[in-house]
């Protein structure tokens, strides 16, 4: 025995809380005695209140401790539930006054628990859905469960209970490999050991003191019994599954654990569950056999039935196809690579765990332990399905994956084979994987092409459908009904122009549309306008559909066809945009007042940017777009300081604009200039067809409304009226008045927020002050020691 | 022909090779742009495009705009392509693994040529102590962290869009860099919200923390960089290592005295034969630095590139051999 011991740095007894967590017996203690009390209230509620109504002891079994504590438990700190449960801790009294006899052989097997679970459970729960459902039926389980336990407690020595007979005892060992945590002993000071109260201390007649070498812990269940009674155990921190990556004496039962818990729970779930939802589930296998034995109403036990039989078929043919390539034989084979895919099921588990705990468990147990102590309490759940941060619990499942990867390929390194033969024996050992990513491919793939069953369980395939539930169509039917087509006229002189939102969307953001357009990466961009007409930015409406011929000129300014498109009686103006840079788009409307013939064009300069692409901006790109199908037009000249795809207007920038007409310069052609917020400006262009405005300042919000990315629009007008006399769709006309419109927008200046004097005086304080320190830090360093003498 | 060549390698004047290198991928970086130069915006070195001019953009730029997507958009397809931007940020990192920092990194550069002004006027340089040392150098994974966790948060709605690109925000390489095409557009303090505001003064800050640190003590910021973490993590999977031949170090302490990381490990640990540290710029000093031969080489796979040899050592040394010596017959057969 060892009463002293300086720990490691690793070591959980050292740390401060966890130290006490796990190691002080009387904390322990306490903790075993409320959960066997809980234990004992639940079953007592259970067959107190046999009805739904109780809704404790389902909060207790199955939303604390199966699920959430188990789960979240067995891959990080290991099986710290057995240190707990009821089961064993009164076992070990019952077994210190029991019989204390062998167990017989055929008893001795550790498939007895794996399949109580599997099909005494799981099957059952499949097959007969329903079956467990009740707060009855939880209690008459686990009190036979528990009966049955102290029986054996009773009559056999060692705890064998837990580990041939309890249901969850060989999981709970298999997935415990998983963890970061590990029992062990200071095995140096082990070697001055002769007494050995570690194993002593064990009630499952286990040698801690051996667990170091084994580099395994057999089946101890974490109890820390051995941890008082010597100070050389340890409960240390290793790397995730770190145990695994080594050679250890290795137990089939464990890994046909990880096969059977696999298809049982996720594979089954997907069947049952996920695929039964989806529109083309009568024509999946499980549900064909189940109506073709006649048994349709038991389909949940044929989806069970082949879920066992694909994950077992895939694994061992990974498994023996991988043995005959690596030249090794089935068993070690099996038992090698077996143990890679222990993350598979309790990674995903997990994620799905957690999100349900943050959805609606939390709320289950918190009102049901409620229920249990005599009083009612609301709760509201933690997050709603749909939260964003939820997600997140979805990638578990993929880190199970690449987990159960990275140990595939670390216990192949125990197999010594050529690095071909390890190539493809890493291949087919990693058949069960590619089956489970299979699947989930699957059934996002049949969700999203065949979507889901009219009338399912709302419940569980809301999960699902979570994902897809963008309804574009919802944002529109609101405002279905309003729009209508307006039998206003536009009058002759009235402006038409483009707008970038739909004005019947006013209120919606339209900032995020273009934002995030990671879709389908084949399909080309496109951009979408309105045409609008009215005189007030914020009050502008769409133009009736009027006879308007609209093209566009794209960045290589090749002239394009311009989409119409007339859904609701919205007129929608689209446009490809696949490549960074000015698209021009047009459109024209031609219409004969009284002598005068109305040119209307609205134009609209739109200069695309994605992140994605790669295309540098040259100075070709500001290249001029040249139209012969406008007899008018309007230029925006870019200068120099346009210089990227992202180019915006600031307020204070100068722009300058040349008026066209036939392509040639337009003289005293009147220009206005409409601010969003009202403020306008008469520009008359010269002998070069030119003019130029500055961007005023026309943003003064309070500062904690300030927003830099504050867009405000603005609108040209060109005026001009030519005499020039013809015909119109057999009318005469005297004279022409083009109109045509200009819009664009600006944002702040960023000297209407970005301080130099502010940065550079905190820029040079910082270089000063710190200067002072290491200059003076140095000076104290290099002075000599000064001796102390004293005056006498 | 080989022996020659490598011989030739071996007794080059490293200071002045990556004096050339830094310089020209300087003035790639910095200036590129003029030229139309564009390599993309995975580039695994503080290639700031906050300067207009730059020859490409830093990693850390568009991994902080993507993961600041939505979280129901970026685990719903858009992570592929954060998946393919670390692939391409791969692509380029196993060339060189950390040798980006010590040969190609325009702001690693500048705190070298800091350096040179340091020593032309005379003044010392500072060194940390074991202690500092060890508590200092977390700093970059915890700037790593503000990396990654920041966007995601945006993701999932926790803090606003004004958190965006958040370590830019103070990184001072954004500062700096926009100064060398004559861009002083990032000298200032963004008023326009609370958090832009406190953000960017700390930004200030430690530009100026960034030019007195980095006058006095050797890549000053370097020991912080999170782009430095993010390599550090990566970097097993380079063609180029740094690797030591434990038995044949004599523990001299020349490694370590040349080291401008101050990286003890390379002198101290004679077990490891993978000796590149998570600080390290592979700068390959301490190569050129070591009179063993083949105690410390620069491998490509496993070809040794550059390796330490008494002749370099002596040559750049500048020590005298003295004639008919045993050594020098040694060398010329």
């Amino acid at each position: 025995m060892v009463d002293f011991i300086k720990r490691d740095k690793n070591d959980i007894f050292g740390k401060p809380i966890l130290g006490f967590l796990f190691k002080n017996q009387k904390f322990l203690m306490a903790l075993r005695v409320v959960v066997s009390v809980t234990f004992f209230y639940a079953l007592y509620f259970g067959f107190a209140h046999p009805d739904k109504e109780n809704i404790f002891t389902g909060a207790l079994f199955w939303g604390v401790f199966w699920a959430l504590f188990m789960v979240a438990t067995l891959p990080t700190f290991g099986r710290i539930f057995c240190g707990v449960c009821p089961h064993g801790f009164l076992g070990k009294y019952i077994t210190r006054f029991g019989l204390k006899k062998t167990m017989p052989n055929w008893m001795q097997n550790r498939y007895i628990g794996v399949l109580l679970l599997v099909i005494g459970w799981w099957g059952v729960y499949y097959t007969f859905s329903g079956f467990w459902n009740s707060p009855l039926m939880t209690a008459v389980m686990f009190s036979v469960l528990t009966i049955v336990a102290f029986a054996l407690y009773y009559i056999y020595k060692d705890m064998s209970y837990c580990k041939y007979v309890c249901p969850i005892g060989t999981l709970t060992r298999a997935y415990d490999k998983l963890s970061f945590t590990k029992l062990e002993t200071y095995t140096d000071r082990c070697k001055e050991c002769r007494t050995f109260e570690c194993a002593t201390a064990c009630s499952y007649d286990l040698k801690p003191f051996t667990f170091a070498h084994k580099n395994q812990n057999d089946d101890c269940t974490l109890c820390m019994d051995c941890s008082s009674a010597c100070e050389a155990v340890k409960f240390k921190f290793t790397k995730p599954s770190e145990q695994l990556f080594s050679k250890f004496k290795t137990l089939n039962a464990e890994i046909w654990t990880y096969i059977l818990i696999l298809a049982s729970i996720p594979v089954s779930m997907t069947f049952a569950h996920g695929l039964n939802r989806s529109s083309i589930a009568d024509t999946m296998i499980w549900n064909k056999t189940a109506v073709y034995l006649g048994l349709s109403e038991y389909a949940g036990g044929f989806a069970f039935l082949y879920a066992l039989i694909f994950t077992i078929f895939f694994s061992l043919l990974g498994l023996y196809l991988a043995s005959k390539v690596l030249k090794k034989d089935y068993s070690t084979t099996f038992a090698t690579l077996g143990y890679g895919y222990a993350p598979l099921f309790i990674l995903g588990s997990l994620g799905h765990t957690l999100e349900s705990f943050f959805t609606h468990e939390y709320q289950e147990i918190v009102a049901g332990f409620a229920q249990a102590l005599g009083f009612a309490v609301d709760v509201e759940p933690l997050a709603h399905r749909g939260d964003a941060w939820l997600n997140y619990f979805g990638l578990l499942k993929w880190i199970g994956v690449i987990w159960a990867f990275i140990l595939i390929y670390k216990r192949l390194k125990l197999i010594e084979a050529t690095k071909v033969r390890k190539f493809f024996g890493y291949i087919f050992g990693s058949l069960l994987v590619f089956f489970f990513i299979g699947i989930n491919i699957y059934t996002g793939y049949v969700f999203k092409t065949y979507g889901a069953k009219q009338g399912g369980h709302g419940n569980h395939g809301a999960k699902t459908m979570g994902k897809s539930a963008y309804e574009p169509s919802k944002g529109f039917s609101k405002y279905g009904q309003r729009v209508q087509v307006e039998n206003v006229v536009i009058k002759d002189n009235e402006p038409l122009y483009f707008s970038l939102t739909n004005p019947n969307d006013k209120g919606k953001s339209s900032f995020s549309m273009g934002m995030f357009s990671h879709g389908d990466k084949k399909r080309v961009p496109t951009k979408k306008v309105w045409l609008v007409y009215g005189d007030e930015f914020n009050d502008s409406k769409l133009a009736p559909q009027t006879n308007v011929e609209s093209f566009y000129y794209d960045t290589k300014q090749n002239l394009q066809e311009t989409k119409v498109d007339n859904a609701r009686g919205v007129n929608t103006y689209s446009f490809e945009i696949p490549n960074n840079g000015y698209y021009n788009i047009f459109a024209k409307n031609e219409t004969l007042g009284d002598d005068t013939l109305f040119y209307k064009v609205a134009k609209l300069e739109y200069l695309h940017a994605s992140h994605g692409s790669e295309e540098s901006y040259t100075e070709s790109i500001k290249n001029r777009v040249q139209t012969d199908k406008s007899d008018i037009d309007l230029i925006r000249i870019k200068d120099k300081s346009e210089n990227g795809f992202f180019y915006r207007h600031f307020s204070g920038d100068e722009l300058h604009f040349q008026a066209l007409l036939h392509g040639e310069p337009l003289s005293n052609a009147d220009i206005v200039v409409h601010m969003s917020s009202g403020w306008s400006k008469h520009l008359k262009t010269d002998e070069k067809g030119m003019a130029k405005f500055q961007i005023i300042r026309d943003y003064f919000p309070p500062w904690q409304e300030f927003d830099k990315r504050h867009k405000e629009e603005f609108l040209l007008t060109l005026t001009y009226t030519a005499d020039t006399a013809g015909k119109f769709q057999g009318k005469e006309y005297k004279n022409i008045k083009y109109i045509l419109t200009y819009p664009a927008s600006y944002y702040p200046n960023s000297s209407d927020y970005a301080s130099y004097a502010y940065a550079l005086l905190l820029a040079f304080v910082t270089l000063l002050v710190s200067g002072i320190i290491v200059y003076r830090f140095r000076k104290n360093r290099t002075r000599p020691f000064n001796e102390v003498r004293y005056e006498e | 022909m080989k022996s020659k060549l490598k011989r030739i390698i071996n007794n080059m004047n490293l200071a002045r090779v990556r004096f050339s290198i830094q310089l020209i991928s300087f003035a790639l970086f910095v200036y590129g742009g003029y030229f139309a130069i564009y390599l993309g915006s995975k580039l695994p070195i503080f290639a700031c495009p906050y300067n207009g001019k730059s020859a490409g953009a830093c990693f850390l730029i568009p991994l902080q705009h993507q993961l600041s997507m939505p979280a129901q958009i970026l685990l719903g397809g858009a992570g592929i392509a954060v998946i393919f931007g670390i692939l391409t940020f791969l692509f380029w990192f196993i060339f060189l693994n950390k040798a980006w920092c010590g040969y190609v990194c325009p702001f690693g550069t500048f705190q070298d040529w800091l350096t040179y002004l340091r020593k032309s006027i005379g003044i010392r340089y500072s060194t940390y102590t074991q202690h500092q040392f060890e508590k200092l150098s977390k700093i970059k994974y915890i700037l790593l962290a503000i990396v990654v966790l920041v966007p995601l948060l945006i993701g999932v709605g926790a803090l606003g869009g004004e958190w965006g690109a958040a370590f830019c925000q103070i990184c001072p390489a954004r500062i700096i860099s926009p100064t060398f095409s004559g861009d002083f557009s990032q000298w200032t303090i963004d008023f326009s919200t609370k958090t832009s505001m406190v953000l960017t003064a700390i930004g200030m800050v430690f530009a100026g923390l960034f030019l007195i640190g980095s006058f006095v003590k050797k890549r000053f910021f370097c020991f912080f960089c999170p782009m430095s973490a993010l390599h550090y993590i990566f970097s097993k999977f380079s063609f180029v290592q740094l690797r030591k031949d434990g038995s044949k170090c004599t523990r001299c302490g020349d490694c370590y005295a040349v080291c401008d990381m101050q990286i003890k490990d390379i002198a101290d640990d004679v077990v490891s034969t993978e000796i590149l540290r998570d600080d390290c710029i592979l700068c390959l000093k301490c190569v050129a630095a070591c009179p063993e031969d083949d105690a410390l080489h620069f491998d490509i796979f496993k070809l040794k590139a550059f390796s330490s040899t008494k002749e370099g050592f002596e040559k750049r040394m500048g020590i005298a051999k003295p004639k008919g010596d045993a050594h020098d017959k040694h060398t010329r057969a």
